[in-house]
């Protein structure tokens, strides 16, 4: 017996590569949206920082908009780099 | 371990600017959909010695617990405090006062508290878990450089006395 | 001195009665005679003792012989009386004694009484020649005699003959009512004598009749004696004629046809009665008689009564009609206005859809059918909701208890179906610019209707929510569930079920109906729903992109697509695994690179255990090409190489559990390509038996695989959601001391139910706390809970 396989409709669910899984500004999972928004993904995009710590990118450009003087990292105070791959 | 500054001193300079209600109002939805997701993960970790409820039914006014740490003399005390978070939360942190009488070095006697990560050292990233915790052990280890109740700094020393005090001052204070 | 004996024989022939004498005709008097007495008598100065004596005498003869007389045919129930007949009644006399009797006791009854009036002017006579006055009035001396003896069985007697009268005088009509085949009427026995045709003794019976109802209308006594009976009677006619002409008919209005039958028919014939016989055509010129006219007050509210009680018996029958038995319905309307009959129509409503509908055989898409036939339906009856809400609240609550309702609900709404719920949803556009108005009482104040009579005010109360009231049927619906919240949850898996199951699925249907429940039940519940839409485009364009782009392996071993979703939008899935062979697998990861360098910093999780497909069988001689769900494709794939598997060594390396393997196994057992060779040990058969047809293999079946829900189902969940909920529990006691019952219910249903449709009743809480209580881990008193310490 020969079993050939034409085509494969297959399911998977996508995910941020990131080493966590809520945004510690909004506590949403990554992959779902910041609290502004309704579509996640695309719409709603992580970003980096250089000392490798993620958010939403709706969320951090937010906190960083409320400091007043210096622009820091909410979770280790290092100041803020976006991380431009 | 976060630090504790004077609510005096916190009220100078550009940090002023955190706790006001700066942002629209249309963001309350999302400040009450972090909030929610909060209770519930308070709710669900069920950690000992803290937990905290909303008050009523707004979700912005909530009521905390927290036992005092064990081996220190607020061991069997349990304490009230009032947790008020602004639109701007969690870019900026909520006012967070004792509702049950407390003697403490940074605690006055309104209930007012002096921690710096409730004042310039707020990050977003704080929430009512790590705030409560960060009270608990405030109590153990108070910050005697910058004092609300001079009193209770200068009697600190003295562990023995200041818990013969502090029972009379909890006696005192039964009813409320 | 003149003679006395002579003048008492004369007196005697004047009035016998003075003699014991009742007879009829009474013997003619001369004149000459009639002075002669007159003159002695008033000369004696006896006329006013005569007179009194004749008043005794007749008020006697009526009393003691007349009336017993009369009553005697009544009560003996010994031979009826054989009357002198011709021939031709015969037939009709046998079955009709009751009838002949009435006649005979009339006739006597009539004859003396025609002798007693005959006093009357004789005595006059005398009176005015003598100057006194006479008390005597023979017929309320006669009624009253009549009725202080009145025997019980009577009226069986006025009902009979009056029935043979009105059949007699409603011959012509019922004959045009039922000479739809007149071969077969030819057979039937006159409808008037209810003799054969050609016996037919209808005529001579009509004569009968008409004399006798003459002497009762001379006499006084159809009104006094009659009255009851022919009310009853009556009644009878009117139901028989609403049960031949109305019932089992609902499209088209019945109460002008009655009301000109009570007018044209009965008023007529009641007037016949009532006065001087006349032939049909003068009596309807007539004036109808005040006497008359009463009845036909009291005969018109018992036709809307009866009518409109034969209408409510079938409402069930016309709630499956409509809308083609909106005639019954709005005659039933009218006759509600005039009749309060809501309580009669809320309880043999509500008894009747129990016992049609709400039992275990009937299917729950068929209960849902009825419940929306019946909103509609009583909707058109009483468009204030109140009726409906009382009908069918015992609708609602076993529709609770079925566990596939919300399920088949949004089958119904989202498919054509037999509820036509999804003609209702795509009316939902119109709704939506009426629906504000419902909401301020007051600007609506001109369109205000006060609620309907003869409800009971508790129920009003329980059911004052304008909004439920003012509802349409699609909230009606999912009002079942008490809470659109759990619908949506429900509608969400469904549509999760679909899109994962049908993955050629009409998207545009899709996205039409979720628009169309937004704009019901708002867009945050429908968020997720959305979302999922959304990945379903979404995967098209990827899919696409990474084909077309040579993105992909050039050569690849089969060509991969997948549906590539938004796990947190997701209902969660079953926790089914497969583990697919390396060199498969390696498809899937070239797959999920072209995905990450397409998207930046994201990966896929595959979820091998769901999907479909295409493959080719090359066996013996034979080729099939199928579609089937990855497991059943990843099991023939490893009879490839080996083409024999104990269940435990096949389940270790695809990761299937035993029992679920076998399962999936039996699906080639059923094409006939894998038999169990021995216990646990499956076998490849390379031959083709014989009464397997392979060239016929369905989808369907794969389908039917398929059919099982990927998708956690709900109530699977319900444990932990009570886990969840004791935690808030814990939570607001420790913060908030000690809280009332409906306190606590309110802080859940705030705080604990955000995440989605989680729903929980007062009184399930109840039962959850008394648990807790019972577990000494609450404490109740005072009305309030509290921690135990």
């Amino acid at each position: 017996m020969k079993v050939t396989i034409k085509s494969w409709t297959g399911v998977a669910s996508w995910r941020w590569i990131a080493n966590d899984e809520n945004c510690g500004i909004c506590r949403m999972s990554f992959e779902s949206t910041c609290p502004e928004c309704a579509l996640p993904g695309d719409d709603c995009p992580l970003v980096w920082g250089v000392c490798s710590h993620c958010f939403h990118m709706h969320c951090i450009v937010k906190w960083l908009n409320l400091q007043q003087l210096n622009k820091q990292c909410p979770m280790c105070r290092q100041s803020w780099k976006f991380n431009i791959h | 371990m976060a630090q504790n500054i004077s609510p005096e001193q916190s009220g100078a300079g550009g940090s002023s600017k955190h706790n006001d209600d700066s942002l629209p109002i249309k963001d309350n939805h999302a400040v009450s959909k972090r909030l929610h997701k909060e209770l519930m993960n308070l709710m669900m970790a069920n950690e000992k010695g803290i937990s905290a409820f909303p008050d009523g039914e707004n979700i912005f006014k909530w009521v905390g617990t927290i036992a005092g740490p064990i081996n220190t003399v607020y061991s069997s005390q349990t304490y009230r405090l009032s947790l008020d978070f602004p639109n701007s939360y969690p870019y900026a942190a909520p006012v967070v006062k004792f509702l049950t009488p407390c003697f403490h070095p940074n605690v006055d006697l309104q209930g007012a508290i002096c921690l710096d990560i409730l004042k310039d050292k707020w990050s977003a990233l704080y929430d009512v878990r790590t705030i409560l915790l960060s009270i608990q052990s405030l109590l153990g280890e108070p910050n005697n450089e910058s004092p609300l109740n001079a009193q209770a700094a200068m009697m600190w020393n003295d562990q023995n006395e200041y818990k013969k005090y502090l029972d009379a001052f909890y006696e005192k204070h039964k009813d409320t | 001195m003149c003679d006395l004996n002579e003048l008492w024989l004369n007196v005697l022939k004047i009035f016998p009665i003075l003699g014991g004498e009742v007879t009829f005709p009474p013997d003619p008097i001369k004149d000459e005679v009639f002075e002669n007495v007159y003159r002695q008598m008033s000369n004696m100065g006896i006329a006013k003792t005569i007179t009194s004596i004749l008043d005794m005498e007749v008020e006697s003869a009526i009393r003691n012989v007349l009336v017993p007389k009369f009553w005697k045919h009544f009560i003996s129930e010994g031979e009826p009386h054989k009357v002198k007949h011709d021939m031709n009644i015969a037939a009709f006399t046998d079955t009709n004694a009751l009838f002949f009797t009435f006649i005979y006791a009339i006739d006597e009854l009539y004859d003396a009484y025609q002798c007693l009036e005959m006093i009357k002017p004789r005595l006059f006579y005398l009176n005015q020649s003598a100057n006194s006055t006479s008390n005597l009035n023979t017929k309320i001396t006669l009624h009253n005699a009549l009725l202080a003896q009145l025997p019980p069985s009577f009226n069986n007697f006025v009902c009979d003959f009056y029935c043979v009268h009105f059949r007699l005088f409603t011959k012509d009509s019922t004959l045009s009512l039922n000479t739809l085949d007149s071969e077969v009427f030819t057979e039937l026995p006159c409808s008037g004598c209810n003799v054969d045709l050609d016996q037919c003794c209808c005529q001579k019976l009509t004569e009968m009749v008409n004399a006798t109802n003459m002497k009762l209308l001379k006499m006084g006594l159809i009104d006094r004696l009659a009255g009851s009976a022919l009310t009853a009677l009556i009644k009878v006619k009117i139901k028989e004629h609403i049960n031949d002409t109305c019932v089992g008919i609902f499209d088209r209005s019945h109460l002008k046809q009655l009301e000109t039958w009570i007018n044209d028919v009965v008023m007529i014939w009641l007037t016949s009665i009532f006065t001087e016989w006349k032939s049909r055509d003068d009596i309807s010129q007539e004036k109808i008689p005040k006497s008359v006219q009463a009845f036909k007050v009291k005969l018109t509210y018992f036709m809307y009564e009866t009518f409109a009680q034969n209408v409510i018996s079938q409402f069930f029958s016309i709630i499956i009609d409509y809308p083609d038995s909106s005639p019954a319905i709005d005659d039933l309307k009218i006759c509600m206005e005039k009749i309060d009959m809501r309580v009669y129509l809320t309880e043999s409503l509500r008894s009747s859809l129990e016992a049609r509908i709400l039992h275990p055989g009937v299917n729950t898409m068929d209960i849902l059918t009825g419940y929306v036939a019946a909103i509609k339906a009583i909707r058109h009856l009483d468009n204030t909701g109140v009726i409906l809400e009382i009908v069918t609240a015992p609708i609602k609550d076993y529709l609770r208890k079925r566990t596939d309702t919300v399920r088949r609900v949004v089958t119904g709404l989202t498919e054509e179906g037999p509820t036509d719920l999804s003609e209702e949803l795509a009316k939902g556009e119109f709704i939506k610019f009426g629906k504000d108005s419902h909401l301020n009482e007051f600007s609506d104040w001109e369109t205000w209707e006060p609620d309907p009579f003869g409800i009971d005010p508790d129920v009003l109360k329980l059911n004052s929510s304008k909004l439920i009231r003012s509802a349409d049927i699609i909230s009606m619906v999912v009002d079942i569930y008490g809470s659109k919240e759990l619908f949506m949850v429900e509608y969400r898996n469904l549509m999760a079920d679909r899109l994962l199951s049908q993955l050629d699925f009409n998207s545009e249907k899709e996205i039409r109906n979720l628009e169309l429940l937004k704009i019901r039940f708002g867009e945050s519940l429908l968020h997720s729903c959305e979302v999922m839409l959304k990945d379903v485009t979404d995967s098209k364009r990827i899919n696409s992109h990474i084909h077309g782009d040579g993105n992909c392996d050039e050569s690849p071993l089969f060509n991969i697509s997948s549906l590539i979703i938004s796990a947190q939008f997701w209902p969660s899935f079953n926790k089914e695994s497969l583990q697919l062979p390396e060199e498969l697998e390696n498809e899937f990861k070239k797959f999920t690179k072209a995905y990450e360098s397409y998207k930046g910093n994201r990966t896929l999780n595959w979820r091998t255990v769901t999907g479909r497909v295409n493959i080719v069988i090359e066996i013996g001689e034979r080729i099939l090409e199928m579609t089937v769900p990855p497991t059943q494709a990843v099991i023939i794939y490893h009879f490839q190489h080996k083409s024999e598997w104990s269940i435990e060594e096949l389940s270790s390396l695809i990761k299937v559990p035993p029992s679920a393997l076998r399962r999936r196994i039996s699906f080639w057992q059923n094409h006939g390509l894998i038999a169990e060779i021995e216990p646990g040990i499956f076998a490849l058969l390379e031959k083709e038996s014989e009464k397997t047809q392979f060239e016929e293999v369905s989808i369907t079946d794969a389908d039917e695989e398929d059919l099982e829900s990927a998708m956690a189902s709900a109530s699977d969940q319900r444990e932990e959601e009570l886990q969840v909920f004791w935690s808030y529990i814990v939570g607001m006691l420790t913060n908030l001391d000690c809280m009332p019952i409906d306190r606590i219910h309110q802080m859940l249903k705030l705080f604990a139910s955000h995440s989605g449709g989680v729903e929980f009743t007062q009184e399930e809480l109840k039962h959850f706390l008394q648990r807790k209580v019972r577990e000494h881990k609450l404490l109740f008193s005072g009305g309030v809970y509290q921690l135990a310490k």
